[in-house]
């Protein structure tokens, strides 16, 4: 019996390639074009316009990553004035930084230093720091606790303005709205999961939030790669931008203390 | 004999089951994953080629064509919200810039894959003007469930009449 299947055996194997060679060529034939291998045409109206320099490639990684905290504490100087010498601002319309995405700080410096970013503070300020200072900054003020401190000059909790609209705050930063394809603040900007570059909220300033999520929807901020904010902050209406700003700026935000 | 028959015959169909799920459902060409990818780098789409953003949107492609460049990506398609004319052949070039992203015309079973490396070409034709929602048919992480484009089928006249940066994407400025 064993004899006579092994001697078979070779004959049922044609059949088999031949099945499979000739589907081989009818899926290769109906596939049609390599699609990349396309020209690019262009839309020629529109100059090309770039929105940031940096890209999160294996080069800008290592360099964010080999920041050095300590360094990046004598460099803070520079910055306390501003930002509070535990990185929560004096200011509510300054960005609190302690805490703050190692990825997101970078980026933000390189656009202020290119100018991608327009700030008439900021720009002249980055200017002075090379991109291995703002990696030691990155990583010593993702060092920095968020937790309450109260011998601190800073503002961060802000009773919220407007508490009524809490409930909507909560519903966008949670669910965000799906039928306008909002989706939630906090599937990007944590707790709830991260994509690159996109800073922690929860303990940020409601004013300086409010603003910028008003640039990105004017246009005035575009240095998001890949259109990413603007096209959120564009659907927002005006009272949604300040229910999700203040709510965050009262400290009420997920995810408080947990970076 | 009758058993080997019956592989050949269920094997044919299998490969015609094949088929039909690649040309209706992922549209990417076989050959593209063959080569090792030698399609755009999902992380400097912004800097360079053909997805930057000021090149995204409705262009004219072919006489007689439209293309739409997308990039879709956590959680947003971009542009979120696209107007085509009725009528008029509609070829998508997509990418991805993270995950495997899906998209689909709902009302329609007409999709096609955004997949970061390859460009995912398909061309479309909307019969008649209508509106559709684009939601993202592949689960890509967190906010899933909120990524959601729009497309606008206008007839061809009313297209025509429409400004430049109009024609682009319907998105509000």
């Amino acid at each position: 019996m064993s004899h006579a299947s092994q001697a078979a055996r070779p004959r049922v194997g044609v059949p088999w390639l031949g099945t499979l060679s000739v589907l081989l060529a009818i899926t290769l034939l109906f596939s049609g074009r390599d699609s990349s291998a396309q020209s690019e045409s262009k839309n020629s109206e529109a100059p090309v316009r770039i929105a940031s320099n940096v890209a999160w490639t294996e080069e800008t990684l290592a360099i964010i990553s080999r920041g050095d905290a300590f360094r990046g504490l004598l460099l803070a100087r520079r910055c306390n004035h501003c930002h509070g010498e535990e990185g929560f601002s004096s200011v509510p319309a300054f960005p609190n930084l302690a805490g703050e995405d190692r990825l997101s700080f970078w980026k933000q410096m390189q656009d202020f230093r290119s100018g991608k970013r327009t700030s008439p503070v900021m720009q002249g300020i980055a200017e002075g720091f090379s991109g291995r200072d703002s990696a030691d900054l990155a990583a010593y003020y993702a060092m920095l606790p968020t937790a309450s401190d109260a011998q601190d000059n800073r503002t961060f909790p802000q009773a919220m303005k407007g508490p009524s609209r809490a409930s909507m705050a909560i519903r966008l930063i949670v669910f965000g709205d799906g039928q306008r394809g909002i989706p939630p603040c906090q599937s990007c900007h944590g707790p709830v999961s991260y994509v690159k570059g996109a800073p922690p909220l929860a303990t940020q300033n409601g004013n300086y939030l409010e603003l910028q999520l008003e640039h990105f929807s004017t246009g005035n901020r575009a240095n998001d790669i890949n259109v990413r904010m603007r096209s959120i902050a564009r659907q927002l209406t005006t009272e949604e931008r300040t229910a999700i700003s203040q709510f965050y700026g009262a400290g009420m935000g997920p995810g408080v203390n947990s970076r | 004999m009758k058993k080997k028959i019956g592989f050949v015959a269920a094997m044919v169909l299998v490969g015609l089951a094949l088929l039909s799920t690649r040309y209706y459902m992922v549209d990417l060409p076989v050959w593209h994953f063959l080569g090792g990818g030698n399609g755009p780098d999902p992380v400097t789409l912004h800097l360079q080629g053909e997805f930057v953003e000021s090149n995204l949107g409705a262009a004219e492609g072919p006489p007689g064509s439209l293309t739409v460049r997308m990039i879709a990506q956590q959680f947003v398609f971009v542009p979120q919200c696209i107007v085509v004319p009725a009528g008029v052949p509609i070829t998508f070039r997509i990418t991805s810039a993270d995950a495997v992203h899906k998209l689909s015309f709902l009302g329609t079973n007409s999709g096609l894959t955004a997949v970061p490396g390859a460009v995912t070409e398909a061309t479309f034709t909307f019969a008649k003007p209508g509106e559709f929602k684009i939601p993202c048919h592949e689960f890509c992480g967190a906010g899933h469930y909120a990524m959601r484009g729009h497309l606008d089928v206008v007839p061809r006249d009313q297209f025509a009449s429409m400004l430049p940066g109009e024609r682009r994407t319907c998105e509000p400025r």
